[in-house]
């Protein structure tokens, strides 16, 4: 993972910016389980999958700004894990704190998949693939205009048995999207168990790389590992996916019920 | 002379009309680019033009994507296909009310050789439950003129026109009105039944209504090319106005545009209706309008229906 040359992926100073990303995200796991004590619905393993992963990108990456082209853009494919964008947005203080324990009632903005009513919520996602596909437009275009903009996607692991997913990875490969950066949340999980009893993923990260993406692997609650992966796709030619190993439980949390739709 | 002109040359022509009006309009296509001629914008406008291969899916997502980071995508597939991608339409297009044109080629029966499998006579029902979308049905080559630039570009959301691919009798050409979203247009005035349809059966419908005026009944016949937002006021004082209603349409009689005719007036002033229309699979035939005759929905079998209903009141 680390390359071979003098080169160091973070700057003296930039710790100070990991230790930032390590606080908002220990608050925001904090959160997420007094999230879960008020509303059980809520996606809990999965949101504490992909929090580190969020965070990191939000914190050091996604540049907004009102100018669709020259701006990122961060789409949650795996919308189910909304509460830790949630959480992240409102450590962030883009989304009043106070709302999080609201989430899915009936006047709350926050529901279980994100809408984009939602402060900082980019792209409303629920229905699995259908972000990618998004991701793919919106690159595609920045790049066809000649904009700065890069786009983030988090997809999930079981979220690959959706056909639309390599209708849309094939595509952006031919695109040579190079400002396309897919992270998965590679946690080994779907919603009717584990991944290697339903449907075994171990040749998929392979099969992108075959169709013409650069392939990296990080550990998806370790905010260095991501960022050195992240870092790597920012000098990539064409599409970078990043498997993010992580687990359901995230990086410290003991055992909870199954989040069952 | 009845100009038999097709609906997808003149799609073509229009796709680059638009293009040239605004740089921003992008034409996302399928596979299907030569089949719906989208392929006359992809050689004038070589990079605001997508082939995305054959994934319908992703074609959707990938146009909301397009809305969303400033384009007007106009994505064009076969009827049949774009239904593939129904779900996409929903969660990707309509829930983020993005500006997403979809035109559909080839409905109804219109690829009448290649028989059920691309014969949509279901999209305008799943279309129409959709909030947000306006979904538009013209009737021949002057109405889709009339309507596309509007819908294109004046109006900001999304928008589904069904539409034929070659067989487009002229019916509208020669009335003069504006196209507004919404809005139904009376093509024949009459008193004692409306025919209200649209597309190209639209042209039977009219045929009709001249056959049934042989017969001393002064049947009127409404263009309702625009089925959702619906023009609730028309249609009601026009059943106020003949009592009897009679819809044609090109598509199955669930849940298309009898459905939405007769949601307004179960609701509002319910009178006498009859919906002819589809209610099985299509199949493989030499013509189009060979599959109309078919099927019931030509001249003749529209003035018997309208014959039994008026019949049923007299």
């Amino acid at each position: 993972m680390v390359k071979g040359d003098a080169k160091p992926i973070l700057k003296p100073f930039e710790s100070i910016e990991i230790e930032r990303i390590t606080t908002v995200i220990e608050e925001a796991r904090k959160d997420l389980l007094v999230m879960y004590n008020y509303e059980k619905h809520i996606h809990l393993e999965s949101s504490l999958s992909s929090l580190e992963i969020i965070a990191t990108l939000l914190l050091r990456y996604v540049k907004r700004s009102a100018d669709p082209v020259n701006r990122d853009w961060l789409i949650l494919s795996k919308g189910h894990a909304a509460p830790a964008l949630y959480a992240v947005l409102a450590e962030l203080g883009i989304i009043p704190k106070s709302e999080l324990v609201k989430i899915n009632s009936i006047n709350s903005m926050l529901q279980n998949h994100p809408e984009v009513a939602v402060p900082g919520v980019d792209i409303a996602t629920g229905s699995l693939a259908q972000g990618l596909s998004i991701g793919v437009g919106i690159a595609a275009w920045i790049k066809r205009v000649g904009g700065g903009g890069r786009v983030y996607v988090i997809i999930g692991d079981g979220e690959q048995d959706e056909g639309q997913v390599w209708e849309a990875i094939t595509h952006a490969a031919a695109l040579r999207l190079d400002n396309l950066i897919v992270v998965v949340d590679w946690n080994g999980h779907q919603l009717d168990g584990s991944v290697k009893d339903i449907k075994p993923k171990d040749y998929i990260p392979f099969v992108w790389k075959a169709i013409g993406w650069k392939v990296l692997w990080a550990n998806g609650h370790n905010i260095t590992s991501l960022i050195i992966a992240v870092e790597e796709a920012l000098e990539s030619d064409k599409p970078t996916v990043i498997f993010a190993q992580t687990s359901k439980r995230g990086s410290r949390v003991s055992a909870t019920n199954n989040d069952v739709s | 002379m009845n100009g038999y002109k097709s609906f997808r040359e003149e799609l073509g022509k229009l796709l680059v009309d638009v293009g040239e009006k605004a740089e921003n309009v992008v034409v996302v296509t399928a596979d299907v680019g030569k089949s719906t001629r989208a392929i006359m914008f992809g050689e004038k406008f070589k990079d605001r033009y997508f082939n995305v291969g054959i994934a319908e899916q992703h074609m959707i997502g990938f146009a909301a994507g397009l809305a969303v980071a400033g384009a007007i995508p106009v994505v064009t597939g076969f009827a049949t296909f774009i239904m593939r991608g129904w779900e996409q339409i929903r969660n990707s297009v309509a829930r983020m009310n993005l500006n997403v044109k979809i035109v559909a080629t080839h409905a109804g029966y219109s690829d009448h050789a290649d028989g059920a499998s691309h014969q949509a006579l279901e999209d305008i029902a799943l279309m129409r439950a959709l909030p947000n979308i306006v979904v538009v049905v013209p009737a021949d080559v002057a109405d889709l003129r009339r309507c596309f630039e509007k819908l294109v570009l004046k109006h900001k959301g999304p928008v589904y026109i069904r539409l034929g691919r070659d067989y487009a009798p002229s019916i509208t050409e020669d009335i003069e009105y504006d196209y507004e979203i919404g809005r139904a247009y009376v093509i024949r005035e009459g008193h004692d039944v409306a025919i209200m349809s649209a597309g190209v059966v639209l042209y039977e419908a009219l045929r009709a209504a001249e056959d049934l005026a042989k017969l001393g009944i002064s049947a009127s016949v409404i263009n309702v090319l625009n089925v959702k937002p619906i023009d609730v006021e028309a249609i009601v004082s026009i059943a106020k106005k003949t009592g009897r209603i009679v819809v044609v349409e090109e598509h199955m009689v669930f849940g298309g545009i009898g459905s939405a005719i007769a949601e307004v007036l179960a609701q509002k002033y319910p009178v006498l209706m009859r919906i002819i229309g589809a209610s099985t699979f299509g199949r493989s035939a030499k013509s189009h309008e060979e599959l109309l005759s078919y099927y019931g929905l030509d001249r003749k079998s529209i003035a018997k229906t309208v014959l039994e209903v008026i019949r049923n009141r007299a």
